[in-house]
């Protein structure tokens, strides 16, 4: 026999003996974990995930109550946010941030958090046309400071309920 | 292995796709275990590169020659992750404070197995101590099946070096099955 094919024949039967660990399959399987979830951090997915989870876990409870919507105390109903360009998607997803303040927020600082929203959207749905389009010089000098006032004391609340929203 | 199949799952796997992330790893763990086995004996050295292998394979997909075989672009990336463990000079210290626990602990080279085909198999015995460089394209050749201009390619140098080199292997192993009184592969 030559030496060529007397290599290739043992290193095959050698090679045949060699079994990769099966725990390295652990390993590598956490390792690709890593670079999944670190690709997904630096995109917007990571918001979208948790913005569907909040979406989710709305949508269960609020399947059963069906009048116990959030949003209702501030629209009335689908309709209003659907007369300015909305849809029902935008209705469920305010529904989630609503439904995540609660659970963030302290029963006092919830009570604020949705009088401020309230104004907030009063003034969010006076300047939005059917449409969708914005028109900010509808509000007069006077309105335009209040809305700006309720912007800055809603910040705060933003970044408490986003802050705690991360995992 | 069908390249189109594995292309596509490597794709999804990219993209965090758990399921064809096994896929791939099902498809291809062994060859690349065995092709790093073959070159680096230690065996946490192996596992450390063989979990390389795999970060590498997501993160330059895109260098990816669809006009390649898919098992080429692997065993490009093998072998430079491979020599890239040989370069760095940190395991260079891993490895001098090892040598040292050797001595006092023998060998603790890969498998049993491996040493036993090592007293059963002559000539890979005689593989395995070639140098590195005579050994890569050994493996490359014998085990792979490559000509050699496909394992310039891999190894990412001239054709004239690897044939030099796989002539020079191949007058090694010669001389050695000869010097150890076997004459039945020599010419």
């Amino acid at each position: 026999m030559s030496i060529e094919k007397e290599l290739r024949e043992e290193l095959r039967q050698v090679a045949d003996s060699m079994q990769c660990p099966p725990e390295l399959y652990g390993r590598v399987r956490q390792s690709y974990h890593q670079y999944a979830n670190d690709k997904r951090g630096r995109s917007p997915m990571k918001k979208r995930v948790l913005a569907g989870i909040a979406t989710v876990a709305i949508l269960i409870p609020s399947a059963v109550f069906a009048s116990s919507y959030l949003a209702d105390d501030l629209f009335g109903s689908v309709s209003t946010i659907e007369q300015h360009g909305g849809t029902q998607e935008d209705y469920q997803e305010i529904e989630g941030m609503l439904q995540a303040a609660k659970g963030k927020l302290t029963e006092d600082e919830f009570k604020e958090y949705q009088e401020l929203i309230k104004q907030l959207i009063q003034f969010k749905l006076k300047i939005t046309d059917e449409k969708g389009v914005k028109h900010e010089e509808k509000l007069t000098q006077e309105e335009q400071q209040r809305y700006e006032q309720l912007a800055s004391k809603l910040a705060p609340y933003f970044e408490k309920i986003n802050k705690n929203a991360k995992p | 292995m069908k390249d189109n199949e594995l292309l596509s799952w490597l794709e999804k796997a990219k993209l965090g796709d758990e399921s064809a992330f096994q896929l791939v790893y099902q498809a291809t763990h062994q060859d690349v275990y065995r092709t790093v086995a073959f070159l680096v004996y230690n065996k946490q050295d192996i596992e450390d590169i063989v979990n390389e292998v795999y970060m590498s394979m997501w993160r330059t997909f895109q260098t990816y020659d669809p006009n390649r075989p898919f098992r080429f672009w692997l065993h490009g990336i093998t072998v430079r992750l491979v020599q890239d463990w040989k370069r760095k000079t940190w395991r260079r210290i891993r490895l001098f404070e090892r040598n040292r626990r050797m001595t006092c602990e023998h060998f603790d080279w890969t498998d049993k197995a491996v040493q036993q085909f090592e007293m059963q198999h002559e000539l890979f015995s005689l593989v395995r101590q070639l140098s590195y460089k005579l050994r890569v394209v050994v493996i490359l050749r014998y085990f792979h099946d490559y000509a050699l201009e496909e394992i310039a390619d891999i190894l990412q140098i001239p054709v004239g070096t690897v044939k030099s080199r796989h002539h020079l292997a191949m007058k090694e192993l010669r001389k050695r099955i000869e010097m150890t009184g076997g004459d039945a592969y020599v010419h």
